[in-house]
């Protein structure tokens, strides 16, 4: 399924007596991605939360499309992958993949392809605590991919993976989405892989979360590690850094 | 390999035990594994026909009481407003002590296999529906987060995720009841049936016969622990794993006002009455035997009933509160002496988990034979029927301390006995009050079913004497006198475990 857009309007959230998120407004476009970075705690996962259905905000509200989260959940549109790979421990790789289509009612979804695509050929029939932790959290990410949703959202998908495997995944898995039309949104706490993966980089403060700089990353399409040398990508990052420590 | 130590420890054991029960001669107290094996052939017919009534009462109560558990967690599972009043009905009905419930049973059915096999299924849900619940519920909240990505219910996240997950968690439920429903058929059948174990229990027990006594409760706790160790060979082949299942710290909100759980106390009290008066009413249940709470309240209202029921109460009590605090004393204190020297504990926590087992009312009588018919002799059987779940659980607790806990008292190069104090015994607590907890009906068990069989004293005996004078008035008002008094000390012990892990486990008591 094509990318939707994602429509926040002046959408608030508190924890008791706790402020997650102040009125904030933001629209995302269809088919691109775009990365929320702020410091620790600010209410980035909140805002990813809010977007997928799962918490309701007190007050504003969220279109994806000109539809409620609810209402794309339920037709199979969204998808998500968190920190942690949350595989069910009782399937195999094959069966917590297809677990996604399933779930999103798709059948008939190619997932040997995706396990080939992803790079864990030839353990299909593992169970997850037979693997690494990169290669759960490839399984984690293909889960989330395999219903083509419209919407995928991505909370430090990477977070717990060590250095080299995520240098691989940040290269080999958005190509995978650029070219269905998702439309992603992308927590991270690594500026860099914010702007190797995203068309657009949205800086937030300390809570109350607030957006305080957006910035288009213009770089090439195809993308690969080699892009972090150029002065383009080091010009992004000094943008967004500054945004960061001026609200710091 | 240890098979073979498995089979040179009993036999050493049983070699001992011949020779004890010889070093006394003409003793009426031990019977030694000769005189079992004879009187087990002289009664084979008699034994095996008494094994396969208890043993098939058992089988039903145990397939009803973990149907119930199963159908009601999952009700609360899809239904998670009706929690709260569902687990405090499923735990003032577990609390009620089951030889007070066997003759309540016994005048509704009649003759028959009726009481038993519900006794059966009492004995076993409440267990079984704490660990399921356990089970339902860990699960992390990324599972039911991407059941809801998808749109998906609380159904789907019942069917999908939560039962598979709960399967190691019911698996142990299954294997604490096998045990336990004996147990229950077993009480059920001192209540007065025809046939049956605990029959042949009774007369063994009247007449002294030391001999049958031993042969019987050698008999029960045998097929007892086959059955337990039948559940757990089917749920090591189906799940691979059994989890460490504490019964968990009651989940009060904190902020719940003490104004919010009276009114909370009240209309459950409420909810339970209406309920015995309609159930009473719409089975027409004949208002000679089956009494209502109106009736109960009559009954008390005169000073000399309340006197006899009281006073037999206190006598109760007198003797079930040292074998409890034995019994949990006992209980943590081999565990936390165990830490000190893990090699002792390796060897003992395998007959631990064994004996935990053993339904122990089952042995009752033998204890009751050894230590005599007074306070000893019950404080004994309440003690022993404490102690080893209250052992288990406060071993698993000690072994929960974080690692790297205990790492760090290491590079301090701090002693044993800092870390047992500072680190170990905390990560005890835990385990330490669910047990405390779990005990409280326990004990009340324990002590009414000895006052039943053998001393002649306390509520037990007046129960016992109700059913020969059919006087029902002080039937039930025992019955009603045993909930309140039962749950009140659980909440009691409940009160002060939050108190207590509040400092000590603030991440449990949320």
């Amino acid at each position: 399924m094509v990318g939707v857009d994602v429509r926040c309007s002046e959408i608030a959230k508190r924890f008791g007596t706790t402020e997650a998120v102040a009125p904030f407004s933001v629209s995302l476009v269809a088919g691109q991605t775009t990365a929320l970075v702020g410091p620790s705690g600010c209410g980035k996962s909140t805002i990813l939360r809010m977007i997928a259905g799962l918490e309701a905000p007190d007050s504003g509200n969220i279109t994806l499309g000109s539809d409620t989260p609810k209402d794309v959940a339920r037709r199979g549109g969204l998808a998500m992958a968190f920190q942690d790979p949350s595989l069910l421990p009782w399937r195999s790789v094959r069966a917590n993949i297809a677990l996604g289509a399933e779930l999103a009612r798709k059948l008939g979804a190619d997932v040997d392809a995706l396990i080939d695509l992803v790079g864990l050929k030839g353990f299909a029939d593992h169970r997850p605590a037979e693997l690494s932790g990169g290669m759960r959290q490839r399984a984690a990410i293909a889960r989330s991919l395999i219903s083509a949703p419209q919407v995928l959202l991505l909370d430090e998908p990477f977070g717990a993976v060590d250095a080299m495997t995520r240098r691989r995944l940040n290269v080999d898995l958005p190509p995978l989405w650029r070219s269905r039309g998702t439309t992603v949104v992308l927590v991270t706490h690594s500026v860099q892989e914010a702007i190797l993966l995203s068309d657009r980089v949205l800086v937030l403060s300390p809570r109350p979360a607030r957006l305080i700089a957006d910035i288009s990353v213009d770089l090439p399409s195809a993308r690969d590690n080699s892009l972090v040398a150029t002065d383009n990508f080091i010009a992004v990052s000094r943008a967004v850094f500054a945004a960061l420590e001026e609200d710091a | 390999m240890s098979y073979v130590r498995g089979l040179f420890w009993t036999c050493l054991a049983l070699v001992l035990w011949e020779f004890l029960a010889r070093a006394v001669p003409n003793n009426v107290l031990i019977a030694s594994p000769m005189a079992v094996a004879a009187y087990l052939q002289n009664n084979a017919a008699l034994l095996g026909r008494a094994s396969v009534e208890t043993l098939i009462n058992a089988t039903w109560g145990f397939v009803y009481g973990n149907g119930a558990a199963v159908v009601l967690a999952a009700f609360i599972m899809v239904f998670p407003q009706s929690d709260r009043t569902l687990s405090a009905l499923a735990l003032l009905v577990f609390c009620i002590p089951l030889i007070a419930s066997g003759p309540i049973l016994r005048i509704l059915f009649g003759p028959g296999a009726g009481p038993q096999i519900m006794l059966a299924a009492l004995a076993v849900y409440y267990t079984t529906l704490l660990a399921l619940l356990v089970g339902l519920r860990a699960v992390s909240q990324n599972w039911t987060d991407l059941m809801a990505i998808y749109g998906r219910g609380r159904m789907s996240t019942l069917i999908r995720v939560r039962a598979r997950a709960c399967l190691p968690y019911l698996f142990v439920g299954l294997q604490i009841s096998a045990p336990a429903a004996f147990l229950g058929a077993m009480i059920g059948e001192f209540t007065g049936a025809e046939r049956g174990l605990g029959v042949l229990t009774l007369r063994a027990m009247r007449g002294l016969e030391t001999d049958a006594t031993w042969t019987l409760a050698c008999l029960a706790a045998l097929i007892a622990m086959a059955g337990y160790g039948v559940i757990g060979w089917l749920g090591q082949r189906t799940v691979g794993y059994a989890p460490v299942i504490l019964m968990s710290a009651p989940a009060t909100r904190t902020n719940r006002t003490l104004w919010y759980r009276l009114w909370e106390v009240a209309l459950i009290s409420a909810l339970v009455l209406i309920l015995w008066q309609v159930s009473m009413d719409a089975f027409e249940l004949n208002r000679f035997f089956a009494k209502r709470p109106w009736d109960v309240v009559l009954f008390l209202s005169e000073a000399e009933n309340r006197t006899i029921l009281l006073s037999a109460l206190g006598e109760t009590l007198s003797f079930a509160a040292p074998g409890y605090l034995a019994g949990l004393g006992l209980g943590a204190g081999l565990a936390v002496l165990l830490v000190l020297s893990p090699g002792l504990s390796r060897a003992a926590m395998p007959v631990a988990v064994a004996l935990r087992a053993v339904p122990i009312i089952t042995t009752a009588p033998l204890l009751v034979l050894a230590f005599g018919r007074g306070l000893v002799g019950t404080m004994v059987v309440v003690a022993v029927m404490i102690f080893f779940p209250t052992f288990v659980a406060c071993q698993q607790g000690l072994r929960q301390t974080p690692g790297q806990i205990v790492d760090l008292f290491k590079v301090y190069d701090a002693g044993r006995a800092r870390l047992l104090r500072a680190a170990q015994i905390p990560a005890m607590l835990p385990a330490f009050f669910a047990s405390a907890r779990m005990a409280v009906p326990a004990a009340l068990l324990a002590v009414t079913t000895v006052e039943w069989l053998a001393t002649g004293k306390g509520i037990g005996v007046l129960m016992a004497m109700t059913a020969s004078t059919s006087d029902y008035n002080m039937l039930w008002s025992c019955v009603a006198i045993l909930a309140i008094v039962a749950v009140a000390f659980y909440a009691a012990v409940a009160a002060l475990e939050r108190s207590v892990l509040r400092v000590y486990a603030s991440e449990q008591v949320s």
